[in-house]
């Protein structure tokens, strides 16, 4: 077939499975078919491929950031055999340590002693990754463990920086209720990281960012527990535009806030 | 085989290094494996099809991250010679996605509160999506932006022309050779997948 042939036909087919065809087009169409049927083969196995496009609905532009970046420098210490630096406090364990009565604090993850016991840590992580944005409610025994697994913060800096973790401070949480949090500021939003203990179970909980001028930011919900619930959820707010993290229950009645710094 | 290297106090430099004792010369495919490039290259793709699978940023960043981990242990194993490096990145992460979305699945699951909180049943096998997510992810720029338009959102070719001044001749030819790219790599994924 001639290029400017192709490329017509190439159009035609394309407007066609768009029906975006005019009755002029139609008839175009048609004719180059019958001239070049293995078009219409091709046609067709088209016809099936946007069929299947139904099943993506939408589609998201994303550009890597700078911060995503630096994290994949920082894996390359993954790739190398030697000892891990001093165990620094991993996320969970910090925010135990505020001491607001939550579940004991884990054992800090002794620092891996081989690439191996790196990788080990690694595989690990990723299931428990794939919790991220999702809550967990895991037994103590389990959860000691996995906070123990909980990826180390490669970010440090004052409250607003990217990718540093902030404890924060749950205040006026009802008797029996031990909540401990964190916040991480993100190029697209704010992280907030839960730790609860005493949540009634089956009932449900509303995560909610407050804006500084007021605005709410839905977070996410949970489920109470009668184990210890592990979240890590997501807000559309940058964290300078971040006053208060409130949790509220199903009804709307603050369960707990906690305040954040400016910055 | 054990992989002499300086401590992590060298940053990219050190991932575009060979050791000496890592990979003979001569069987050193990937050896050419520049993570800081291919991430340049190819990170915006990769992050593309994480994110648009997962729908979750946080959890699409780390699997990127993850995939080029697991490329940096894997250079040995790239043959330019097989595939592009391109092709390779997303194998691995095709890998790395399957399997979180594999583990996600099986962990409860956070929904907004006024989403029904009932299971709604998926009608689309998750991994035929998956496929289709990577596939629209290896496109090219234009060539996506306009499958995106005409056929996930439904805009008509004119629509589409008057948004982004191409002329309709061209998107349509666009698209029809988008189609066609789509259908190649789906063929690539399936066999792969074989």
């Amino acid at each position: 077939m001639h290029d400017d042939t192709a490329d017509r036909h190439a159009e035609l087919v394309a407007a066609a499975l768009a029906g975006d065809l005019t009755a002029a087009e139609e008839a175009e169409l048609a004719a180059l078919d019958a001239a070049h049927p293995d078009m219409v083969a091709e046609r067709a196995e088209m016809e099936a491929l946007v069929a299947r496009l139904e099943g993506v609905d939408a589609w998201d532009d994303v550009q890597p950031s700078d911060e995503l970046a630096a994290r994949i420098a920082d894996a390359e210490a993954d790739g190398a055999p030697v000892p891990a630096p001093a165990a620094p406090a991993p996320v969970v364990s910090s925010v135990h340590d505020a001491g607001l009565g939550g579940a004991p604090a884990p054992a800090t993850a002794a620092a891996p002693a081989s690439l191996d016991a790196r990788r080990r840590r690694r595989r690990l992580l990723l299931p428990l990754a794939a919790g991220a944005a999702a809550c967990l409610a895991i037994g103590v025994g389990i959860g000691a463990a996995a906070f123990g697994e909980r990826p180390v913060p490669v970010v440090q800096g004052p409250p607003g920086t990217l990718g540093a973790v902030e404890d924060v401070a749950f205040v006026d949480a009802p008797a029996g209720l031990a909540i401990t949090g964190a916040l991480v500021a993100h190029t697209w939003g704010t992280e907030t990281v839960l730790t609860i203990d005493g949540l009634p179970t089956g009932e449900a909980f509303t995560v909610v960012v407050v804006g500084e001028d007021g605005t709410e930011y839905a977070s996410g919900a949970m489920l109470g527990s009668d184990v210890t619930i592990d979240c890590r959820l997501n807000a559309a707010v940058l964290r300078e535009d971040v006053a208060a993290v409130e949790i509220r229950a199903a009804s709307g009645a603050e369960i707990a806030h906690a305040d954040v710094v400016d910055v | 085989m054990t992989i002499a290297m300086p401590r992590r106090t060298v940053g990219w430099g050190r991932m575009r290094e060979r050791p000496a004792d890592a990979v003979p010369a001569d069987a050193a495919a990937g050896a050419g494996f520049d993570a800081r490039e291919a991430f340049a290259a190819h990170g915006g793709a990769l992050l593309g099809f994480a994110v648009n699978a997962l729908q979750d940023r946080p959890l699409a960043e780390d699997c990127v991250q993850e995939t080029f981990l697991r490329a940096w242990r894997a250079r040995a194993s790239f043959d330019g010679a097989r595939g592009s490096e391109r092709t390779w990145l997303f194998a691995i992460a095709r890998r790395v996605v399957i399997d979180v979305h594999r583990a996600r699945a099986r962990t409860p699951r956070l929904v907004p509160h006024d989403e029904h909180p009932e299971p709604i049943a998926e009608t689309t096998d998750p991994l035929e999506r998956l496929g289709m997510v990577e596939a629209l992810a290896r496109l090219s720029a234009p060539q996506r932006e306009a499958i995106v338009a005409i056929h996930l959102h439904g805009v008509s070719y004119a629509e589409h022309a008057a948004a982004t001044g191409v002329a309709v001749g061209t998107l349509r030819t666009r698209v029809f050779y988008a189609l066609r790219a789509l259908r190649g790599i789906l063929d690539e994924v399936d066999t792969t997948d074989a």
